[in-house]
């Protein structure tokens, strides 16, 4: 069964370690603004990572059709010999974490690292994890359910 | 190309309102590693003994180093580097929070100010830019205000903000400088020197990254140290934050209470780390990189105290707070914490201030005339939230606290001085040096910034925790004598304390990560497989030890300089009298004297002036720093 990246922002502590391993898998360099993952800290007390949904909307409005979901992982990945770096799809994804990286010039996105995600794997909190799909999706039912319900307090 | 550094120094004067970008040089950096190390040798260079530590002519360097940044679990460091206005002496102030990480990110490893602006300003660095901006509308707002405008004005909401509060503004001789909100680079009166120069804030924020000059060998030396974190011998500092140690040095007596009169509190259960995760917590929070996240948010939902959320408290602020003022309300407690916070004041010096008032009352050194009419009892909390304001805006009673122990204890005269407990004019933090360790105690004595037990280390790693952190190899001596023993052994291992502790002040690593033993901690010898890999250097962990020993060279140096010599190495006169009550009764410290000479000895100091001697400033390629006398 295929798995998915779910985080559990109450477990998050803003550490950043999830980016600066994404960074460093992806680019060998330690730097949360080449990341695929994002840490929303803000004050007071606030920390969300914010992860790739591979929701595969950006497969649909690319140009060069660039974008694919891979069979084994069901990721939406880049193709880095087509994408021509035009930003469309970071225009339509609905939670903001598509970029184009500022030296590739090229689409990044978290392809799920083939299958071992490096943020899941050392987030010392366990906050982000790889799990199967539909236990995944309960917990984003969850999250997303209470986000609404913060409100009502 | 520069590797796990940025590369750059940047130098900004205050007075000309101009700065300038220095390329640093590898060999020379190499040769004291970074931060504080590095920091040293331009303070000690740059900074002709005499200068007013409030005069223009004061520097400071923000100093970040090789894991700063980085996904070295330690990595969220930055220290402050100056002239301490509370003790004359060499300072260095660590905190955690983005800053560091960021200022690096930004593109620089270090930032040297000087001079002083007509007019308030604050330095913006973003992505190795920078700009010296108007900062007038800043003046007189607190931490969070500051926090808050610039975050507005600047249009980013991920910038690290380090500014100083109303505290600093007035002078408070302690006053700290705050960044990230709730994270203070404490001790010694940073704040103080910030608002001298008219300079409200440092602002970074940079995209910059790191580069690696090996990734998968860092990556694998990364998930050594992750590994090795797991079996960290004080676990209580994830789960319950430093408050942790409450609970547990109350059971032993080495719990300071009222001003250091005793070493046990009746209520310290009502204080403990376990109430204030139960009550008060909103959450954990970590700096920069770090995978403990010792830090929390806590508030006071209503009540008198009633505190939005924010940072801390922290173990030593409980203690000051608590036990040493004999207050066992923890709403009174955070409340304190959060005036600190938000005004810019040290909580150590702060307490230590209050704890000394109490005692003169009790006394009879300090009347109701003295203090506006209030009576400075133990416990009395809304007595000391009252305080913590006055001091940070140097009102009433306030203006004689904001000096510190050492010159209020002046004041009063010689009836004074036994309640006056600092080491050259740095207030005691909140652990026992008759009980908890004697290497603790020659720590207190010889620390370069006067009565400190975090820098470079924790002494009472060695004979409390029995932890050697590595340094068995390097000839540490073991295993260690009882804690009480005062025998020249303490002296020896203290050297050996010292160095491994400074290994982590010149990469700019928080100190936390290196107590435990091979396998549980990150020892020398993973810092070194860490750096090369970052860096591509080839680090050895003997480098390392070279290096460390280099920098606490040059910080004595700096301080033989201005004046200090052995007859300044000395404890509190209380200290040499017993314990009077708890599990700790009837300990003291008898022998400084033996410990002292035994550590001079091992440093290669002479031992008449506790000072470097020109062979051993030879030896390590310091010539520069042999005095002419
Ligand atoms: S590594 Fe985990 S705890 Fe740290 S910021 Fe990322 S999600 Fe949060
Ligand atoms: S940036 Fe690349 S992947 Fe994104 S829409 Fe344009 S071509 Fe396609
Ligand atoms: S799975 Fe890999 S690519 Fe995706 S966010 Fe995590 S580390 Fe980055």
């Amino acid at each position: 069964m295929a798995k998915m990246l779910m985080v559990d922002p109450s477990l998050c502590t803003g550490c950043h370690r999830c980016e600066m391993w994404c960074s460093l898998t992806k680019y060998g360099e330690i730097n949360p603004s080449r990341s695929n993952v994002y840490v929303v800290r803000r004050e007071p007390a606030v920390d969300v990572p914010v992860v790739c949904i591979q929701c595969g909307l950006c497969i649909n409005v690319c140009p060069t059709g660039a974008l694919k979901r891979d069979k084994k992982t069901m990721a939406v990945v880049v193709d880095k010999e087509k994408c021509v770096g035009c930003g469309m799809c970071t225009n339509v994804c609905p939670i903001g974490v598509l970029r184009i990286d500022k030296e590739t010039k090229m689409a990044a996105k978290c392809d799920l690292c083939g299958g071992s995600p490096a943020c899941a794997a050392h987030c010392p909190q366990n906050a982000i994890r790889y799990e199967v799909a539909n236990k995944a999706a309960a917990k984003r039912r969850e999250l997303w359910a209470m986000a609404h319900a913060v409100r009502n307090r | 190309m520069w590797y796990g550094f940025a590369g750059k120094l940047l130098r900004v004067n205050l007075t000309s309102g101009e700065f300038k970008v220095e390329e640093l040089d590898k060999n020379e950096l190499r040769k004291y590693m970074g931060c504080v190390g590095y920091a040293a040798k331009l303070l000690y260079q740059e900074m002709p003994a005499g200068i007013g530590p409030l005069a223009p002519e004061a520097k400071v360097v923000l100093a970040t180093g090789a894991v700063t940044g980085t996904s070295c679990p330690s990595g969220g460091s930055y220290e402050v580097c100056y002239k301490s206005p509370l003790t004359g002496t060499w300072n260095q102030a660590r905190s955690g929070g983005a800053f560091g990480p960021k200022l690096k990110y930004a593109g620089f490893d270090f930032v040297v100010i000087e001079g002083k602006a007509k007019e308030p300003v604050y330095i913006y660095i973003h992505d190795g830019k920078v700009e010296i901006k108007a900062a007038k509308h800043l003046w007189g707002l607190n931490v969070e205000e500051t926090t808050d405008t610039l975050i507005r004005e600047l249009d980013d909401p991920e910038i690290s903000v380090a500014t100083i509060g109303q505290a600093g503004e007035n002078g408070v001789l302690y006053a700290a400088l705050i960044n990230d909100r709730g994270r203070a680079a404490g001790r010694g009166g940073i704040g103080a020197v910030f608002g001298s120069k008219n300079l409200k804030a440092v602002v970074v924020n940079g995209r910059g990254g790191i580069k690696v000059a090996r990734p998968k060998e860092f990556a694998a030396a990364i998930e050594k140290a992750e590994q090795w974190l797991k079996n960290y011998p004080l676990s209580s500092i994830p789960t319950l934050g430093t408050v942790g140690l409450v609970s547990l040095n109350n059971s032993l007596g080495i719990l300071p209470t009222k001003n250091f009169q005793e070493t046990y509190f009746e209520n310290a259960d009502q204080i403990s780390g376990e109430v204030l995760n139960r009550k008060y917590q909103i959450k954990r929070r970590a700096c920069y990189g770090c995978s403990f996240a010792c830090g929390r948010y806590t508030s006071v939902m209503s009540g008198k105290y009633a505190t939005p959320p924010m940072e801390g408290p922290e173990y030593e602020t409980v203690d000051m707070f608590g036990p040493i003022c004999g207050v066992d309300d923890l709403e009174a407690i955070i409340r304190a914490n959060y005036l600190c916070n938000v005004y810019g004041l040290d909580t150590v010096s702060t307490g230590m201030s209050i704890g000394f008032a109490m005692e003169c009352y009790e006394k009879g050194l300090l009347t109701e005339k003295d203090t506006e009419g209030m009576p400075l009892r133990w416990g009395d909390g809304e007595v000391m939230v009252k305080l913590v304001e006055k001091i940070a805006h140097r009102e009433g009673i306030g203006e004689f606290l904001a000096q510190g122990v050492k010159r209020m204890a002046e004041q009063l005269g010689p009836a004074a001085e036994e309640a006056a407990i600092h080491v050259k004019g740095l207030e005691l933090p909140a652990h026992e040096p008759r009980s908890e360790s004697k290497v603790l105690a020659l720590q207190y004595a010889v620390s370069p910034r006067g009565g400190c037990h975090m820098h470079p280390n924790w002494a009472s790693t060695w004979d409390f925790g029995q932890l050697d952190c590595g340094m068995k190899e390097f000839g540490m001596p073991w295993p260690p004598k009882e804690i009480q023993d005062e025998s020249p052994q303490k002296g020896v291992a203290y050297r050996y304390v010292a160095l491994q502790g400074e290994i982590s002040e010149i990469l700019g690593a928080c100190i936390f990560y290196s107590w435990g033993t091979e396998g549980s901690c990150i020892t020398p010898q993973l810092y070194a497989e860490i750096v090369s890999a970052l860096t591509g250097w080839d680090v050895t962990a003997e480098e390392l030890m070279l290096a460390a020993e280099r920098s606490w060279n040059l910080k004595r140096c700096f301080n033989a300089r201005e004046g200090f010599t052995r007859e300044h190495d000395k404890l509190p006169k209380r200290f040499t009298k017993a314990i009077p009550n708890g599990p700790a009764k009837g300990l003291k410290v008898v022998n400084l004297d033996a410990m002292l000479d035994a550590y001079y000895e091992a440093m290669g100091w002479d031992k008449a002036t506790g000072n470097p001697t020109p062979e051993k400033l030879k030896e390590l390629g310091l010539e520069f720093a042999i005095m002419s006398s």
